[in-house]
């Protein structure tokens, strides 16, 4: 909604307030102040009269013109088509700089002298609203020649931009938010004294009838005029380009300046269009089409009552008959209307839809005057009104309500004043409750919290001393709170293990989900509306995003990219879970000194080292995916505790390729399966532990899994731990490999000897022959 | 005798080696050595006043030696090991290095320190889900089906006429339904709105709070001074104005503006020139929404902002949509 201070300035006396000030007033009572832009006509640019104006001997399109400056008379060539004698203009002078940077000299134009600029509006750094030259008119109040033209209210103006809310439809107009600001400075409007009905003009009632069929809701109110020598004035032109709003016929644009500053919806109607054939009296018709909108129709159907104006209808002469309409409908009764039929809107719906002004008359009247003061044509005296009377909504609100809900102390004399200067009804209130008449323009007020709003706002929420809370502690530490903690703890640590966190939508393209062969939502529970179609549907895995993300990294020139994010998947039934995913691609490590700046690429020990430093040990067992990114003989399931709580595998060569990436790893876990519990410590032994290294041949496909399982079922208490240390291969071993393993024994009771070692090395080689048929080397 | 031991003491002396002092150790105090040789030609001296003469010379010789060679020994193995290290010298200028550790995403990070600020402040820490059904989303916070204020927010729904929640204010219906009041919670999460440009995603992260308590125990003055302290625990020393506003859950509605962290509050271009920021959206709680979870005779403020927003304002960030790229150009930033 844009306003500009001169025209606030017309509803209420804002001379002694300075813009600052004013934008400040806005924010504070809830009219936000988007953009602030002010006029500012330079120095040296002042008012002129066109005295004499003849054309150029020499050039067809120059005039020579003498202009009276008050102080003299100069000679000045105009290259305006539209510049004439007897013409208030706007004159730069010698030593004005134009806002383009353009000083203004004595100089020749074709050989004749000049001596100044007769201004455009582009040119003085107003809005482009007409053709040629800019035709001063007493629109602009009064003006003496000669004098500069930042001295005049409407050249040394404000344009404001306010964003409204969508409750506060009452201001949408300059009135609206003038009335506002009554309140907020608590200073009157002025007083507009509206013409009464000339009793010697003709009467509405011999030109036109109004039926209604029923009771719709809506409020109408009809004049007739006859429109003539309409001239669109200086102001109302400036006014609609300040605004932004530009309209094909000049009855049009004056009649949207008329909605714009009294915020009623008005409406020219081809006179013609409502009446029969020979008929010279236009029958209008209030009637509810199909679709139960209030319409306004003669044969064929006009308007749509707070919707739009039908074409046919309009207005396209300059003289002639008119028929003006003024409406009115309750905001929530066209919204709902038009939430289950949604019908095109037409440019008012804006308006409407959030609530127009009810004052129908009063807008009437001003359109009315506007149209009078700028034209020679008639009115018809009288109206015809539609619509039945309003009984101002009734709120309760005590002080106590008042203070309770602000948190302060409001003085019962300060509430009254906000209430009576917002213009509600405070004649039915005593000295211990309020009962507010809420006028039908505020049909957002509807209970006690939004009369209770509307004195805090006018009070000044700024102006509210703040006050802490005072409450019964409690312990407020629950399972989602460890769950977030849960969720820190692991993220920090995948951060300290060199990885970045990476955030990805939860959207995903259900086409890459499905090549690479992974579940996608079941069809009757997917996205009905995805926003586009690499966003399509929900993922359900987090390591596409993060490919993705290595593909990027990797084209901005990163060698290595290590990246982890912990973030929701869903399965094919949507139910949403936490999962944790690693990628790790490219460099094992920095290019250095040590490496010899040729680091070797990532492998798969590197890359489970770094997951289990994050996430703690595990075992891996080999596994087969269920989708089509891992490479074949490099996938694993991660097991903790003998649960699979995860999988982790190189990614197959030719995701890889396809992405164009180099040697990646990843793995993706359930994150509320990761061990994240207290421990307890075990006793350890105070005895020396010693070691005992055995090489095994076995056979190249066996797995050292199947090779585990046999020594741990066959391993006495003794055994610690063990782990492989070498893997050795050459031609003499033929199709068999030796996997040299190194068992860590010890006691809790004494140190071991020499028999006791022997003998649990015994029992396991045993096994390990009687089992899977494998010896020493 | 004594001659050939003055010998000795300068051979101890002039050692050059730790080796070579093990050498004249072995050739003065071994079994062969010169000391044992001297001590076995005692026997030549019958009378046992003369063999203690020459035994206390010699012995004392024995000290002396001892003595010089173990300084000595001190003293070379003091240069040698001084000759070892410099021998290990290196140049450490050529080991300045950046960091390898990995960051967190500072959009997450805002988001805990925001939780940490809450939770310090005995807010409790509550989650949900990202699939909500409309009376969550939108009936209980008091926007029917056809109210002009839903243009506000443009939805993804599902065919099964489920959505993916707009904002985390379901968490605090859901919690409403199933506990009894005061209520004092946070609710931290990803929310979804069906737009995508320069400055919106189709996802992005909020925090809202919620306190209710009896009626009459809650007020504005409250949620100022809660939000006033957590503005100027996140962003400093700045100044923190309220705005009314509208919303349809809340009324009497406010939105809260921090001054500019850029320009001071004198202007610039991130905040269109008005030296402010807007960070927050709060208000009393409407009746409606009490209404809607079943609670009666209570009072509460609720609150809400853009974790997005805050990280970009606090960090710095010029695109938001360079937040879910998995970029690390802006992630190593943060390390």
């Amino acid at each position: 909604m844009i306003v500009t201070k001169s025209w606030l300035n017309e509803w209420i006396d804002l001379s002694n307030i300075t813009t600052e000030n004013l934008c400040k007033t806005l924010n504070a009572i809830g009219l936000e102040v988007d953009s602030l832009t002010s006029c500012n006509v330079p120095k040296k640019i002042i008012f002129g009269r066109v005295l004499e104006c003849k054309k150029h001997p020499d050039a067809d399109k120059l005039n020579i013109c003498q202009v009276d400056i008050g102080s003299s008379v100069r000679q000045i060539v105009c290259g305006a088509s539209n510049v004439r004698a007897g013409l208030d203009v706007v004159v730069a002078t010698i030593g004005a700089v134009m806002p383009s940077g353009l000083v203004i000299k004595p100089v020749k134009l074709r050989g004749v002298d000049s001596e100044g600029m007769i201004c455009s509006a582009s040119e003085i750094g107003l809005p482009d609203f007409c053709p040629g030259i800019m035709e001063l008119d007493s629109s602009i109040g009064s003006f003496e020649l000669g004098k500069e033209l930042r001295s005049n209210f409407i050249f040394s103006d404000d344009v404001i931009e306010i964003e409204l809310t969508a409750n506060r439809g009452d201001c949408l107009s300059i009135y609206g938010i003038a009335r506002d600001l009554s309140a907020a400075y608590d200073r009157p409007l002025r007083n507009h004294k509206r013409d009464e009905d000339d009793d010697n003009r003709k009467g509405i009632g011999r030109l036109l009838h109004v039926n209604h069929e029923k009771d719709l809701d809506v409020s109408l109110n009809y004049r007739v005029l006859e429109l003539k020598n309409l001239r669109l004035p200086f102001i109302i032109k400036l006014r609609l380009a300040q605004i932004g709003e530009d309209k094909e016929t000049d009855i049009d644009a004056l009649l949207l300046y008329t909605t714009h500053m009294s915020g009623v919806i008005l409406k020219a109607y081809n006179y013609a269009f409502f009446c029969e054939e020979n008929d010279v009296i236009a029958k209008v018709n209030l009637k509810e089409n199909e679709n139960g909108f209030a319409c306004i129709a003669s044969r064929n159907i006009a308007s749509i009552v707070g919707v739009k104006q039908e074409d046919i209808s309009r207005v396209t002469y300059d003289e002639g008959t008119i028929l003006l309409e003024a409406s009115y409908i309750p905001p929530d009764i066209i919204s709902k209307k038009m939430a289950l039929t949604k019908l095109e809107a037409g440019p008012y719906y804006y308006r409407t839809s959030r609530g127009s002004e009810p004052d129908l008359c009063s807008g009437i009247a001003d359109g009315l005057e506007l149209i009078q003061a700028y034209s020679s044509s008639s009115v018809f005296s009288g109206s015809i009104g539609v619509g039945s009377g309003y009984d101002n909504t009734l709120i309760s609100v005590t002080k106590q309500d008042v203070d309770e809900t602000i948190g302060a102390n409001i003085s019962k004399v300060t509430i009254g004043k906000i209430l009576k200067n917002l213009g509600f009804d405070m004649s039915r209130s005593s000295a211990d409750s309020f009962v507010v008449g809420v006028p039908r323009y505020r049909h957002d007020i509807k209970n006690k919290q939004d009369i209770i709003e509307e004195i805090v706002r006018i009070v000044g929420i700024d102006n509210i001393p703040s006050k802490p809370f005072v409450f019964t502690e409690e312990n407020k530490l629950e399972d989602d709170y460890f769950k977030y903690k849960k969720k820190s703890i692991f993220r920090h640590r995948a951060a300290s293990c060199g990885f970045f966190e990476s955030i990805h939508f939860v959207f995903d393209e259900k086409k890459i989900l499905q090549k690479y062969g992974f579940v996608t939502i079941k069809e009757e529970l997917e996205l009905l509306n995805p926003i586009i179609q690499t966003l399509d549907t929900l993922r359900t895995t987090l390591m596409t995003g993060l490919l993705k993300a290595a593909s990027l990294n990797v084209k901005s020139g990163y060698k290595q990219v290590k990246l982890f994010e912990v973030g929701s998947i869903f399965n094919e039934n949507r139910e949403e879970s936490l999962k944790m995913a690693m990628l790790f691609s490219g460099d094992k490590e920095k290019e250095s000194l040590q490496n010899a700046g040729k680091p070797q690429k990532v492998d798969f020990a590197t890359f489970s080292q770094k997951v289990s430093d994050i996430i703690g040990a595990f075992d891996l067992r080999e596994t087969t995916t269920t989708h089509s990114l891992s490479h074949i003989y490099q996938a694993a399931k991660i097991v903790v505790n003998g649960e699979v709580i995860g999988e982790l595998f190189r990614v197959h060569p030719e995701v890889e390729k396809e992405y164009d990436i180099d040697a990646t790893f990843i793995c993706e876990i359930d994150f509320e399966k990761i061990p994240y519990t207290l421990k307890t410590a075990k006793k350890s032994s105070k005895y020396q532990s010693s070691n005992r290294d055995l090489s095994i041949i076995i056979p190249k496909d066996m797995k050292f899994e199947t090779i585990k399982a046999v020594i741990n079922n066959n391993a006495s208490k003794e055994l610690i731990n063990f782990y492989p240390v070498d893997k050795y291969s050459d031609e003499n071993l033929g199709d068999k490999v030796s996997l040299s393993l190194r068992f860590i024994l010890q006691s809790e009771d004494k140190t071991l000897e020499e028999d006791d070692i022997t003998s649990s090395m015994d029992a396991i080689l045993n096994a390990l022959d009687k089992e899977l048929g494998i010896g020493l080397r | 005798m004594v001659t050939l031991l003055k010998e000795w003491y300068e051979k101890i002396k002039e050692a050059q080696s730790v080796d070579s002092l093990e050498e004249i150790r072995i050739s003065v105090f071994g079994k062969k050595g010169v000391l044992a040789a001297e001590f076995a030609k005692m026997r030549i001296y019958t009378t046992d006043e003369e063999k203690a003469k020459i035994a206390k010379e010699l012995n004392e010789h024995k000290s002396a030696l001892m003595n010089e060679f173990t300084i000595r020994k001190i003293t070379l193995q003091t240069l040698e090991l001084q000759e070892a290290m410099k021998a290990e010298a290196i140049d450490v200028s050529l080991y300045s290095t950046s960091s390898q550790v990995g960051a967190l995403h500072p959009v997450m990070e805002t988001m805990d320190r925001i939780v940490e600020y809450f939770s310090s402040m005995n807010f409790a820490v509550k989650t949900g889900n990202m699939v909500e059904d409309d009376f969550n989303n939108f009936e209980a916070l008091n926007l029917p089906k056809y109210h002009p204020a839903r243009d506000m927010q443009d939805t993804f729904y599902f065919k099964d006429e489920l959505l993916l929640r707009t904002h985390t204010s379901p968490v605090q219906i859901r919690t409403m339904m199933n506990t009894q009041p005061p209520i004092r919670m946070i609710a931290p999460g990803a929310v979804f709105r069906r737009d995508y440009d320069l400055t919106h995603t189709p996802m992005f992260h909020q925090v809202e709070g919620l306190l209710v308590d009896e009626a009459g125990k809650v007020s504005f003055a409250n949620l100022k001074y809660i939000l006033e302290d957590f503005l100027k625990y996140m962003f400093g020393d700045i100044q923190v104005r309220f705005r009314p506003s509208f919303f349809p859950f809340t009324e009497p509605s406010a939105e809260v503006d921090i001054s500019c962290v850029f320009c001071k509050a004198k202007g610039c271009r991130v905040c269109s020139k008005t030296g402010w920021l807007e960070v927050l959206g709060c208000g009393i709680v409407d009746p409606n929404v009490f209404e809607a979870v079943k609670y009666k005779n209570v009072s509460g403020y609720a609150f809400g902002l853009g974790v997005e927003r805050f990280a970009m304002l606090i960090h710095q960030i010029g695109d938001l949509r360079s937040l879910f790229e998995g970029d690390i150009k802006l992630l190593e930033q943060f390390q």
